[in-house]
């Protein structure tokens, strides 16, 4: 029997991974420890070295991330996982968004006095995933990575259980959430009796093989493999569960499952179909990629107008979101080789098919987005859940857009740092949303797919309508007399003020991480 | 058709039956040891593969240790041994028709690959699915994800925890 040789440079990639899971045992230590018990202490003892713990380690893992970026690209562990930029930029993003989720969260779990380490150590363990799942080469690998981050997701999901809301959500979240984990592994397995093998970099060359033999068996696991993956960053056929679990999830959770999860789940679909994509037929892939883009960005923003639930509306709006880097995907897949004047007019400036540069930019606009998505949203959700109040979750009336009114008389600086995250998630400039959209945009362009480009473009301008609104009620219209002015918390507040930082500092100068950006296009073995 | 054969497609033919039961059943304890029976004829089809560990800790694991959870908690929660009827609703019947139109397709793909698939032979079978060729595997080239698996694990025990406390 021979043991694989491991040296210690084989665990840089998952560095970031091994920095959150010591957090998350850390926090785990702290609880048992840290914590007087309720018998000797007051009734509420101070639990606020918690989310100190957490964001320590989440800001240890950014660190090791940027230093990760800069790296030479290797396979490690046998080709099971890969350092590459790519990874190492989405475990910075995933990282940026667990470190406001925590923040979030110390003043959500404060208002409700529900503080527990177990909160941030399973936020910490989830996001220990999706940073592992961003470098996964492998399709087990890339599969328990999921598992790891889904079922951190679902107990968080479960954590709080106030009225039927949050427990119907958390089931739904779960049983919907295995349906696909079934469905995913079923794609995995047909493909490994197709090619024989599970290493992506191995699979690659075989696909050819694997084509003229078994063509019905590819396609299919890759169908079945595409469809979990759709599920997990909400895409249309496949976002059913979203407004129902967005909204019954906590706040914080659900800004961690919008940024982190969403980001993850992307980077894991870029890394294999880029991958095995070489040797399909690019056409069918483009197509099909187009066509869930463009059904994910029309829909999501349909259904997210009628919306007058703050919350369910954001749901709506992170379909609508997944739709645009799904544009970005699909630009990745045109070839100069397929037909013109196809369906969607697949006309790439670049003849010969995408050359590789377009397709890095094409990458770079998918991670920025993905960064911009993040800091946007989970800051939106901040906002909500700095609004929202316990005795009226039950009701469901905690996130109606009148909770919103006159918020600039009540508490102006949410107001603004609102006004800053609702322009950004609908693309108006100078904020970073419309940079992502600009970026994903032009390699749309640059690739041929003009007409959806378009398309994405009228979707975000009825996008706008709806963020907006939001602007209207807070700026527009009076407070009602006998609204309760909303508590502050220290934390959250913290969490705005470093998101709209974020969104209007990356909306002007985005140039402070194009170092970190012009690295990140380059994926292992492409 | 050799003896191998035979025993397949009495496996097949009742697994997917029992599988057929666990869904249809209304009563509970019936679904659950629907669920038990298909697991052993899964069992019986993890050995015509040659995959003897496996199939011991099917048996062991799921027809044991999480069935007798399984009825335990069917027990506990002490449910009307009619289910409820649940209504045709457009939902379900689009679902079923997925699901349904999913199968029809496996189908196609499975019935249009050639049967020539490789086989084991001699000494190759007699070490494929034993527990020593496993750990090899598992402790050698699968080193990352069964230590991945254990992230998993943590998340999940940690995560059951959470789920089983107490309201906060």
């Amino acid at each position: 029997m021979t043991l694989p040789d491991v040296t210690f440079a084989d665990f840089h990639p998952i560095l970031p991974a091994l920095i959150l899971m010591l957090g998350g045992a850390v926090l785990l230590f702290a609880e048992v420890f840290l914590t007087p018990s309720a018998h000797h202490g007051p009734a509420h003892v101070s639990r606020a070295h918690q989310p100190i713990i957490a964001l320590v380690f989440t800001a240890a893992a950014a660190l090791v991330s940027g230093w990760l970026m800069f790296q030479p690209a290797r396979a490690v562990f046998l080709g099971f996982a890969v350092l590459d930029p790519f990874s190492a930029f989405l475990s910075l993003t995933v990282c940026v968004g667990l470190g406001l989720s925590v923040l979030i969260a110390a003043g959500f779990l404060r208002h409700r006095k529900a503080e527990r380490g177990e909160f941030y150590a399973l936020m910490l363990f989830g996001a220990a995933g999706m940073s592992l799942l961003g470098v996964s080469n492998e399709l087990v690998v890339l599969f328990i990575n999921i598992e790891v981050l889904s079922v951190s997701t679902y107990a968080l999901a479960a954590y709080l259980r106030r009225g039927p809301r949050p427990a119907e959500a958390a089931f739904k979240y779960f049983i919907l959430g295995a349906f696909s984990s079934a469905v995913l592994l079923y794609g995995i397995s047909l493909l490994y009796g197709a090619t024989g093998t599970t290493q992506l970099s191995a699979m690659a060359p075989q696909m050819s093989a694997a084509l003229a033999k078994t063509q019905g068996l590819v396609y299919l696991g890759l169908g079945l493999l595409l469809g979990g993956l759709a599920f997990k960053v909400a895409a249309v056929p496949f976002h059913m569960w979203t407004p129902d679990v967005y909204e019954g999830a906590p706040t914080p959770v659900t800004a961690l499952m919008s940024a982190g999860v969403k980001a993850a789940a992307f980077a894991a679909l870029v890394r294999v179909f880029l991958a095995l994509g070489h040797n399909l037929d690019s056409h069918l892939l483009a197509t099909l990629f187009a066509f869930l883009a463009l059904a994910t960005m029309v829909i999501g923003n349909l259904l997210a107008i009628p919306q007058r639930n703050v919350k369910r509306m954001l749901a709506y709006s992170s379909i609508a979101h997944a739709g645009y880097v799904l544009l970005g995907v699909a630009s990745l897949f045109v070839s100069g080789g397929a037909p013109t004047g196809g369906v969607l007019g697949a006309t790439p400036l670049a003849t010969g098919g995408l050359t590789a540069a377009l397709r890095q930019d094409a990458v770079r606009g998918i991670l920025f987005y993905l960064l911009a998505y993040t800091v946007s949203a989970v800051g939106a959700f901040g906002v909500v859940s700095a609004l929202e109040r316990r005795e009226e979750e039950d009701r469901g009336t905690a996130w109606d857009l009148d909770r919103f009114a006159g918020l600039v008389h009540r508490r102006p600086w949410w107001a603004v740092a609102m006004t800053a995250f609702m322009l950004s998630l609908g693309g108006i400039p100078p904020l970073v949303g419309f940079m992502g959209k600009l970026l994903i945009f032009k390699s749309a362009v640059d690739a041929g797919l003009v007409w959806l480009a378009v398309v994405g473009i009228l979707a975000s301008a009825a996008g706008a309508y709806y963020y907006l609104r939001v602007v209207v009620y807070m700026f527009m219209r009076p407070a009602p007399e006998t609204g309760v002015l909303p508590e502050r918390h220290g934390w959250t507040e913290a969490a705005l003020l470093l998101s709209t930082a974020a969104v209007v500092v990356l909306g002007i100068a985005p140039g402070l991480i194009s170092s970190w950006l012009s690295q990140a296009g380059k994926l292992f073995g492409q | 058709m050799s003896v191998p054969d035979v025993l397949f497609y009495i496996f097949a033919v009742c697994l997917v039956g029992a599988a057929g039961m666990v869904v249809a059943s209304r009563n509970p304890i019936n679904a659950a040891m629907s669920l038990v029976a298909a697991f052993f004829f899964l069992a019986g089809i993890y050995v015509l593969l040659w995959a003897h560990t496996i199939a011991v800790l099917q048996v062991l694991v799921y027809a044991g240790a999480v069935m007798v959870l399984f009825l335990f908690v069917i027990m506990l929660l002490s449910l009307s041994e009619r289910g409820p009827r649940s209504p045709i609703t457009v939902g379900r019947i689009l679902g079923g028709a997925a699901a349904l139109g999913l199968g029809v397709v496996i189908c196609i793909v499975v019935l249009k690959l050639d049967g020539s698939a490789a086989t084991l032979t001699g000494a190759q079978a007699m070490r494929f699915g034993t527990i020593a060729r496993m750990g090899e595997l598992i402790y050698g080239t699968y080193l990352f994800p069964f230590e991945a698996v254990s992230l998993l694990l943590l998340a999940a025990i940690v995560g059951a925890v959470v789920v089983a406390k107490s309201r906060i």
